[in-house]
């Protein structure tokens, strides 16, 4: 219900609520924009991004489900195009190399991210995009394989493969990371 | 061991992030100025759409129409009683200070179909007004050629006028009003205190004059004029509220052009009010009773109340459908301005009076409205059929 009431006030123009749907998501968004893109820069941008597409669309924006789910969603989208452009500029198909700044000290990055994030980055980072994007979309996204099906524009059956897929690799990062 | 799914989870779960204030401002504050820019454009497209709603209806657009008389009456002629000499020496040392001047003027009937109506004013010395609405009709008089031109941009029309036929008058040159504005506190029936609007602390001063209750609220730093609201007990819930003042703003002298925009077509109306005459008076009570249903006359011509009564009147159905052509409308408004003009111009000496509520045009018996012309020993009295008689002063209605 508040985010019904976030929505409509954020229509009516107010900054407040759209300041307290930022404040309300940002953990959710940025956590998976950092986990796809293992780049606290580029997830900055991208729930920048977002948000000021969430504003420019406002107008015929209707929510149906729930607000958290729209907005990760979108950020999965953005994420998706980011990584084709820097593929393309890369000149690779899929997977360019993974900036991997998650951990880093670089000043102009304010995101502090805590271990098990990093952890959690690092795992995800040597996933197929595909498939690291499955994994996130199902287990912090919880959309199902129908939507991540539409999402990716793929059968529900290879979202299914993909996440599958993504689970057995990151069993044997995990299982590989104890043994250490 | 933990499934790979579970220990996905529980990193998800355990996960924190930390963002700074200068962070959150990186990524929110395009979005909130965007959102701020789209607000603005929305109030503007609203704004727009308001004037556009109340221009497609032949009644709400009279009654706009009077209420922009109203408010321009209003402004220049309500705050008038304080124009002495000694106020007005010390208004000329200011005019000299003041090069530019704009202000804002809002109406609201607190009528739901009838949003606020806002009109901005501009000011240039030695002697240039521009009029704007919201829908971008613009006036503009340039008194140094003493010429005049309104433009219509919907019809890519416009209209040219000699400002030579409006009558100078001193007390109602625009800076002038601005001063007595200024004046209006240290009269003040009551003084309001502080009051925090719009983010400002603001001091209020409260001056009734006639049937005007003005409210002016003052800067206490500068001293400066933030705003003024004019309330008419005659109509409750309408009010006139003068905003937005700036002086000394650099306004371009291409904002006074009376040169007519290229592609625009010429207007050919009878725009001059200081010609205004009882003939006007007539054909605009005429027009009314056409438009009621019983063909019965204003209830009203209380300046103030008329909106708002024409308002109650199409609710309750009274109007016909009458003639809907734009060119008529167009004529409409103008006989309404002018027949509103010609009484609103009588001044308090002629003693006028209406009594045509309820009078169906015809009643030959009936007067409806009478004034003294200056200089005559008898009234004019108009009947129910129009007609019009010299009456003594005994002789008129009790």
């Amino acid at each position: 219900m508040e985010d019904k009431l976030l929505v409509i006030r954020c229509k009516r123009g107010s900054k407040e609520a759209l300041a307290r749907v930022y404040q309300k998501y940002k953990r959710d968004l940025l956590l998976l924009a950092i986990a796809l893109l293992n780049d606290k820069s580029a997830a900055e941008d991208i729930v920048h991004d977002v948000l000021v597409r969430f504003v420019e669309d406002l107008h015929r924006f209707r929510l149906t489900g729930s607000l958290k789910g729209y907005l990760l969603t979108c950020v999965a989208n953005c994420a998706r195009n980011r990584n084709r452009a820097a593929s393309v500029r890369a000149g690779i198909a899929t997977n360019p190399p993974e900036p991997s700044n998650c951990g880093s000290d670089d000043p102009s990055v304010t995101v502090v991210c805590n271990e098990q994030l990093q952890q959690l980055s690092a795992a995800m980072a040597q996933l197929p995009y595909e498939q690291r994007e499955a994994v996130l979309l199902h287990l912090h996204a919880a959309m199902t394989f129908d939507a991540i099906a539409e999402a990716q524009e793929i059968s529900v059956n290879t979202a299914k493969s993909r996440y599958r897929y993504g689970l057995d690799k990151l069993r044997m990062i995990f299982n590989h990371e104890a043994e250490k | 061991m933990r499934s790979a799914d579970e220990k996905v989870r529980a990193l998800i779960n355990e996960a924190k992030i930390e963002t700074g204030s200068a962070a959150d401002e990186r990524v929110l504050a395009d979005a909130l100025s965007r959102l701020e820019e789209l607000r603005q454009r929305r109030l503007a497209r609203s704004r727009q759409s308001v004037w556009r709603t109340i221009m497609k209806s032949r009644i709400i657009k009279l009654a706009a129409a009077a209420v922009i008389i109203i408010a321009v009456i209003a402004a220049i002629n309500q705050l008038g009683g304080s124009g002495t000499s000694n106020i007005y020496a010390g208004v000329v040392e200011q005019l000299h200070n003041a090069r530019t001047m704009t202000y804002s003027i809002i109406t609201q009937t607190n009528i739901e179909s009838m949003p606020s109506v806002r009109v901005d004013f501009a000011f240039k010395e030695p002697g240039y007004m521009r009029i704007t609405t919201v829908d971008g009709y613009i006036t503009v008089i340039d008194w140094t050629q003493n010429k005049g031109i309104s433009i219509l941009p919907p019809e890519k029309q416009f209209i040219e006028f000699e400002a030579s036929n409006y009558q100078h008058d001193p007390a109602q040159d625009p800076f002038v009003v601005i001063e007595k504005l200024r004046a209006l506190p240290s009269r003040a029936d009551e003084v309001l205190g502080e009051k925090k609007i719009d983010g400002r602390l603001l001091q209020g001063f409260r001056v009734t004059e006639g049937h005007v209750i003005n409210t002016i609220w003052v800067d206490p730093d500068t001293r400066e004029i933030d705003r003024l609201e004019m309330e008419f007990p005659d109509a409750p819930g309408m009010s006139v509220r003068m905003t937005d003042f700036q002086f000394n703003v650099e306004l371009e002298n291409s904002l006074f052009s009376i040169i007519p925009p290229v592609d625009y077509t010429r207007l050919e109306v009878q725009a001059d009010v200081s010609k205004v005459t009882e003939q006007d008076l007539i054909k605009y009570l005429r027009s009314w009773s056409a438009w009621t249903k019983d063909g019965t006359f204003p209830p009203t011509f209380n300046l103030a109340a008329l909106p708002k009564v024409a308002m109650e009147m199409e609710k309750q159905g009274k109007f016909g459908e009458g003639e809907t052509s734009s060119q008529q409308r167009s004529a409409d408004v103008m006989q309404t301005y002018r027949g509103i003009m010609f009484v609103a111009q009588l001044p308090a000496q002629s003693n006028w009076r209406y009594a045509g509520e309820n009078i169906r045009f015809g009643d030959a018996n009936t007067p409806i409205f009478w004034y003294r012309p200056k200089g005559s020993e008898t009234y004019r009295v108009i009947y129910g059929d129009l007609s019009v008689r010299d009456v003594a002063p005994e002789s008129l209605p009790k």
